[in-house]
């Protein structure tokens, strides 16, 4: 990797109860993000996502192992307080439930709530909000009460508050699981913006697949370990895999696939391909098949 | 069998005041007996207002709410028995769960109901089947359990108390793909083997698609869209411009068909749509 943004190096973390019994989540974990990229992490609930989120912005610190963020080895004993306060700015999250992450009553309020607490200066607070209300399509509501919005215009506002801290990544822990469809293809499109616009590096956690099939590559964590890492494309493919670790597959490989266990083959006797994950590439496929006929 | 009608229902939060908001609009429809209603709509289309109506724990601001031929508020002093015909289940229900053990979280509902003991222990026993619940877990701490084991056991609980229609709002939101397929086929089966109705509001058009015989489409306070899943789902863009969509299913066969391949029109499951391709590979083969 040219650049890795986030590198993780044989981590270890477990979470341990009352009494004591140890329940490892990750084990001997490595990853690296590149950065500028757009990941999304799949995996069952439990399986250890979340966890990861948290050990990348410290709110959780593994047992052993080591994590590079942007260069700086935050599970270093010598990391000094600026430097976890740098690596909290620089790695925002942003969660599932947008009415637990608003704390004022006026939009623009909400976002200059990060900067302020940055001890930033008034005028550069007044241009990051109005840069953050504009990066998420929301500078019309400037001055709404949260309260007001829908769930999808929430969680924007919710981004907005993390840009105007001028983060270098964003995790979004299932920021969509709670969504309407317009609302999830909001934030969907506000993420790829921030993306591809801002050059912020995304890592992007859901349950649904086709907006995995939106980002560059896709990471399936099971059991702690990854089980699968590949453009979209790749990791698709595999469909009995995925359903084993009780994931899905965008409906239209899932079609494919079951096709070609009933049988049905190409022109040149071949299997129909898994990579279609778009409405257009994998109707262009079926016509070409059925018109071959 | 029970029918739940609604008669020109209005319901109007902080009436009277600047922050008066009309959350259903004069509404009237039907919901039929006997199968799984999906309740569909964007964000503060009134969904949720509608579900706390049916059990009577709001009062309509107007209008008239019917179940089984009965008005719930025609004597208000017995507006409680609606609570056990009508069965709610609200969003991430696992944060009432309060019992020492899953099984006698479970048994408030009967236990409050006046039953002796050895009923209770049948309905709790049979919910918990319904919900995948094994029975070493009943003994568990509800907090011992997992996310998804925990939302079933608060399903279970409602379901134990054998209502005549069950309600729930979004009882698959923020599931992995198999707690969603447990959760929603657990409501299925219970569904099918009494015989009871069932209502469940959704985000998801792919869980509708698959679980709901009948959908009910709300937008800005009003009923846009009623009738059964397939209707609903040959209807694209209105549902598109109520700010919901189709399974990614249906645009493909839509756009198939659009192409000008005789692809019949309204499927919305992947395995219709493998049987139709099926159907017209093997005729085109036969036919050459």
């Amino acid at each position: 990797m040219n650049d890795p943004f986030i590198k993780i190096e044989d981590l270890n973390f477990s979470y341990t109860d009352e009494e004591g019994n140890e329940a490892r989540v990750l084990h001997g974990f490595n990853l690296e993000i590149e950065r500028g990229s757009l990941v999304a992490v799949l995996g069952h609930n439990g399986s250890g996502k979340s966890t990861l989120a948290k050990l990348l912005n410290m709110i959780l610190m593994p047992q052993s192992g080591r994590i590079v963020v942007d260069g700086l080895d935050i599970t270093s004993p010598d990391l000094t307080e600026d430097q976890l306060f740098e690596n909290r700015r620089n790695v925002g999250m942003v969660f599932q439930n947008p009415d637990n992450q608003l704390v004022a009553t006026i939009v623009e309020e909400d976002i200059a709530f990060g900067p302020e607490n940055l001890g930033i200066e008034p005028k550069e607070i007044r241009r990051r909000v109005n840069d953050a209300l504009a990066a998420v399509g929301m500078t019309e509501f400037a001055r709404h009460s949260p309260h007001q919005l829908s769930g999808g215009q929430k969680q924007r506002i919710a981004i907005a508050g993390i840009i105007a801290m001028l983060p270098k990544c964003i995790i979004f822990d299932e920021s969509t699981a709670m969504l309407d469809p317009r609302g999830r293809a909001e934030v969907m499109q506000t993420i790829l913006r921030l993306n591809r616009e801002m050059g912020i590096t995304v890592l992007h956690i859901t349950h649904f697949m086709n907006e995995a099939a939106m980002c560059d590559r896709v990471v399936v964590i099971n059991d702690g370990e990854i089980a699968l890492d590949g453009r979209p494309q790749e990791v698709f493919c595999h469909v009995a895999e995925l359903q084993e670790i009780g994931l899905d597959v965008p409906q239209t490989a899932e079609l494919m696939y079951e096709l070609n266990l009933s049988g049905v083959r190409d022109g040149e006797g071949r299997e129909l391909p898994l990579s279609c994950l778009t409405v257009d590439e994998c109707a262009d496929e079926l016509c070409r098949l059925i018109d071959s006929l | 069998m029970t029918e739940i009608e609604l008669k020109n229902v209005s319901y109007i939060y902080s009436p009277d005041t600047p922050f008066r908001k009309v959350a259903l609009d004069n509404v009237s429809l039907n919901i039929h007996g006997g199968v799984i209603t999906g309740l569909m709509g964007h964000t503060g289309s009134g969904k949720s207002t509608l579900v706390s109506l049916l059990n009577g724990l709001n009062r309509p601001t107007s209008g008239q709410v019917l179940v089984g031929g009965e008005d719930v508020w025609a004597d208000p002093k017995q507006v409680h028995r609606f609570a056990f015909k009508v069965g709610l289940v609200f969003q991430y229900p696992e944060y009432q769960l309060f019992e020492e053990t899953v099984r006698r979280d479970i048994s408030f509902g009967p236990r409050n109901m006046g039953l002796d003991e050895a009923e209770i222990a049948r309905r709790v026993d049979e919910a918990a089947s319904f919900c995948g619940l094994s029975p070493e877990l009943l003994d568990k701490s509800p907090f011992d359990l997992s996310g998804g084991q925990k939302r079933r056991a608060a399903i279970a609980g409602v379901m134990a108390m054998e209502p005549e229609v069950l309600v729930l709002d979004e009882p698959a939101a923020g599931l992995d793909p198999r707690g969603r397929e447990e959760i929603l086929g657990g409501i299925r089966s219970y569904q099918r083997m009494r015989g009871s109705s069932v209502v469940i509001v959704s985000h998801s058009m792919e869980d509708m698609a698959r679980y709901s015989d009948e959908i009910i489409v709300m937008d800005h306070a009003k009923v846009k869209m009623q009738g059964t899943t397939a209707e609903i789902f040959a209807r694209a863009d209105e549902l598109k411009s109520v700010g919901l969509s189709v399974p990614q299913i249906t645009e493909l066969m839509n756009r198939i068909r659009e192409r000008g391949i005789p692809v019949r029109g309204g499927i919305y499951t992947v395995e219709d749509a493998r049987d139709e391709l099926l159907r017209l590979i093997s005729e085109r083969r036969g036919r050459r």
